[in-house]
């Protein structure tokens, strides 16, 4: 028990507590302001808007959850299991439509597949001038362009989960005489699970937290709801309702998980580590697995990019290539790295307190962490304006207050990939370095940190491509004169000039490259 | 059981670490502080908060910088959110001028106490009195109609001739109409409620949502693109979407109708582009020469071309490309009305549950 009250008062219990009470407060300042809502209000959302916003963001996040996690696993599974010409390249590919962002992704198939446009035009001609296909400006468009966006995390996390993967256990099923559908069913996917659950996870809060793909693809959910509310209107208290609502939705949602994650913990706890070995393939088996890859990435970042690319050449584009554009990119760059990092020294704490000392307090600082990812853009933008105005208004007008904003909205994608990288460590580890006479620092230094190096930077990663792509929080807290990319992409789109958003979509795409190849360069594999 | 004496060391010494590296961290963002730009305190520079896309006001503060050498730092958003942002910024805002394509949001910054009451007889001479605020702390720049677009290849010229047909259920999937957010409905409706009453509105409303179904848009340019397309039959709009989609695909199967003009018909709904000067501002003197060039005859064809507006300056004619101003009416609901008329229709709006 002393050491208990001795821990609990730590730098680092107080690093995690202060984190918690940061991504709390603008949490708190949208509770009172809802609840603060007469009841008037409640009841006029509630039977008006409420339960077709409801019902839409729910259907859209199972949906979108299900096609990510097909497309996820299946690929992972691909380029870990099997040996094949190419699979290098594909396992790069895998993870480019991250550096896509969603509303980007929208517009082209808002392009491609919309009402009169190329595909249409070319399925009228197999079909005849009245058939039409399916537009993209209805559930089914919105699930297949936020899943061929978002199936990347859960592609990464069950990768570098199938990579670290211990063969022997699958070895020991096959010598007692399981089928090899038994095998992947009862053995290899539920030790893959928490990877899984973790990225679906992810899928699953950006598709409620979205807002630019859902506007241009006109599709209504709480969030879209929430930024008409905002911009719409000038008392923010639907608003709040709104997002109080969409708080309580994923917060079910994240404790669901938890429960699910905290069934299944797994410890590589002897030597006897073996990876698994690739199947070669004939030719067959490599021409359907090629074309099964090239379809998605094609779709998910090949023909975006393509498109991209033959927009910002265009004669219109080339107008605003100018020295501003320079401006723009550095501030994106600079932004996001700063949030990265920033996101990365508030998440570890929480992360490690949580999964070393999981008392109450450590595992609550650590949920509520979660919440800046639920709150939307807009609002969080919001309560952290009024916050700083109030609290430390010579910041205000600087860098820092989006900075702030993007470390509440973006910490929990970061946390998803440190918590499980401290979990698989068992704490034994740390604990005979500690009887062998290394000292807490240096433990930390020589052993804690190299394992979980791996996290640590696809976290970083994580937060630096959100960042560069984010839209609401960036629209309402810049400073003056401050654009960043995404904010160029958005005034030129929203004004229908696509040609002229292309060059700055493009060079978001660009910018994320060298953040995935960094994701890239590392082998994965924690053992 | 990961809890014993021993390990509170450890954490202590990570603790540590992470507080140095957290210190650190914070004076390297502290330093970039002052890099950032924010308002500068030189006298030859002015910051505006643009609810009007950059495109169609940037070029006319271009010619204002190279004729004054002011410097304007300019932050384009949504019209409402601005208004938001300055009431949240109080004084400590960085805004010096304000403009907008609304005239209900200008009348509720102005209501909130932000915009400063102007005192200048270029802005007398220029602007008739309708078109500003009764202590000029905002002024019309340029005029905005409520129009409908329809496709030639779908409806016959003379079938829709008031605003109110578009509830008639022969449209049923058939209408484009913007979101609930869009200050343009906000204001067109607040129209209507104060020329035809609540109920009727109402009942306006409900036709036009059954309409309408899911053709629900953020952006007037993608009614227009709907409409030419042959996606949706009509839509309603601001007129200059139409005339700069034109002034791009000329051969668009695209009219317009300028409606309610029949006998006893309210009238074409109106709406204006203004500008307010915030009443902290210590730049007063160069806030007062930006309204004075975008009043006078130059500035005012300017600012409207650029977005194929009417100007609001008795003497200036507008793009030849527009219907004459002179061949129609305006609803006579005075502008500065329609921020008061805003609560009440956007409850009515959301009652009848519009997106």
């Amino acid at each position: 028990m002393i050491a208990f009250h001795r821990s609990s008062v730590s730098p680092l219990q107080l690093a995690a507590l202060a984190s918690a009470t940061l991504v709390l407060l603008p949490l708190g300042y949208v509770t009172v302001l809802a609840l603060s809502a007469d009841a008037s209000v409640w009841h006029r959302l509630w039977t008006t808007r409420v339960p077709e916003l409801l019902l839409n963001t729910v259907s859209l996040a199972g949906a979108v959850a299900l096609l990510a996690l097909v497309l996820g696993v299946s690929t992972a599974w691909m380029v870990t299991r099997f040996e094949f010409p190419g699979r290098r390249l594909w396992e790069i590919g895998l993870v480019l439509p991250l550096a896509m962002p969603t509303y980007v992704l929208a517009y082209v198939y808002n392009y491609l597949l919309g009402f009169g446009g190329p595909m249409e035009q070319v399925w009228q001609m197999i079909a005849g001038p009245q058939a039409r296909i399916i537009s993209p400006q209805s559930f089914w468009g919105v699930t297949v362009v936020m899943a061929l966006d978002t199936f990347p995390f859960v592609y990464l996390l069950t990768r570098s989960a199938l990579l670290s993967f211990n063969v022997s256990f699958e070895e020991v099923a096959r010598t007692c005489g399981a089928s090899p559908l038994r095998r992947m069913l009862f053995v290899t996917l539920p030790l893959l699970r928490p990877s899984i659950v973790a990225g679906v996870a992810l899928v699953v809060l950006y598709v409620v937290s979205d807002f630019g793909a859902v506007s241009l693809l006109r599709y209504q959910t709480l969030t879209y709801a929430v930024f008409q509310q905002m911009t719409g209107r000038s008392d923010n208290q639907a608003a709040s309702i709104l997002s109080i609502l969409l708080v309580i939705l994923a917060l079910l949602f994240l404790l669901t998980e938890r429960w699910f994650r905290r069934k299944s913990r797994f410890y590589q706890t002897t030597g006897r580590f073996r990876a698994p070995q690739r199947i070669r393939c004939g030719w067959l088996h490599t021409a359907a697995l090629t074309a099964c890859l090239a379809a998605v990435i094609g779709s998910a970042f090949g023909i975006p990019a393509y498109l991209l690319v033959t927009w910002s050449l265009s004669s219109k584009a080339q107008t605003i290539l100018d020295a501003h554009f320079l401006d723009f990119a550095w501030n994106s760059a600079l932004l996001s790295t700063l949030a990265a990092t920033a996101g990365v020294f508030v998440g570890l704490p929480l992360a490690y307190l949580a999964s070393r000392k999981p008392t109450w307090l450590n595992t609550g600082c650590l949920q509520a962490a979660y919440a800046g990812y639920v709150l939307p853009g807009p609002v969080a933008a919001l309560a952290v304006l009024v916050l700083f105005l109030n609290v430390l208004p010579f910041l205000y007008g600087t860098v820092i207050v989006l900075i702030v904003a993007y470390v509440l909205h973006f910490l929990p994608a970061g946390l998803q990939s440190l918590e499980p990288s401290i979990q698989q460590i068992t704490p034994n580890l740390e604990e005979v370095a500690r009887t062998l006479g290394l000292t807490g620092r240096d433990t930390w230094r020589r052993v804690t940190l190299p394992l979980i190096r791996n996290g640590v930077i696809v976290g970083w990663v994580l937060i630096f491509l959100q960042t560069m792509k984010e839209l609401p929080a960036t629209l309402l807290l810049r400073p003056v004169g401050f654009d960043t990319l995404a904010i160029r992409v958005w005034l030129e789109a929203s004004e229908e000039y696509y040609q002229l958003a292309a060059p700055s979509a493009l060079l978001i795409v660009l910018v994320g490259l060298p953040a995935l190849a960094l994701l890239l360069s590392r082998d994965w594999r924690a053992a | 059981m990961y809890i014993s004496p021993r390990h509170s060391p450890r954490a202590l010494g990570i603790g540590s670490r992470f507080k140095l590296l957290v210190i650190s961290a914070g004076c390297f963002l502290t330093c970039l502080g002052p890099v950032t730009p924010t308002s500068a305190s030189a006298a030859d520079k002015l910051t505006v908060y643009s609810g009007r896309a950059e495109r169609l006001i940037k070029p006319v503060l271009d010619v204002f910088t190279a004729k004054t050498g002011i410097q304007i730092e300019l932050l384009s958003s949504g019209t409402t959110e601005l208004v938001n942002r300055m009431k949240a910024e109080g004084g400590r805002s960085p805004a010096d001028v304000f403009i907008t394509n609304d005239a209900g949001s200008l009348e509720m910054a102005r209501t909130a106490g932000l915009l400063r009451p102007l005192n200048m007889r270029e802005v007398e001479r220029s602007i008739p009195p309708q078109f500003r605020a009764a202590d000029n702390s905002w002024i019309g720049l340029s005029g905005r109609f409520w129009i409908v677009v329809y496709n030639t290849t779908m409806v016959k010229p003379g079938q829709i001739k008031s605003l109110l047909d578009l509830a008639d259920p022969i449209w049923k999937d058939k209408i484009a109409i913007p979101n609930s957010g869009s200050e343009y409905l906000q204001a067109g409706v607040s129209v209507i409620r104060a020329s035809i009453g609540d109920d009727q509105t109402r009942k306006f409303l409900e036709g036009l949502r059954n309409n309408a179904g899911t053709q629900v848009y953020q952006k007037s340019s993608q009614i227009v693109e709907a409409v030419a397309k042959g996606q949706v039959a009509m839509g309603i709009v601001n007129h200059y979407y139409v005339y700069r989609h034109l002034a791009t695909q000329p051969t668009a199967p695209l009219a317009v109708v300028m409606p309610d003009q029949q006998e006893g018909g309210m009238g074409a709904i109106m709406n204006v582009a203004g500008i307010g000067v915030l009443k902290h501002t210590p730049r007063v003197e160069n806030a007062k020469l930006l309204v004075e060039f975008l009043v006078a005859q130059a500035g005012q064809k300017m600012f409207a071309d650029l977005d194929k507006e009417y100007p609001l300056h008795p003497e200036v004619k507008a793009d030849p490309a527009l219907t004459e101003r002179k061949s129609f009416r305006a609803a006579l609901v005075p502008l500065a009305k329609l921020a008061e008329l805003r609560e009440p229709t956007l409850l009515l709006i959301e009652q009848v549950g519009m997106r």
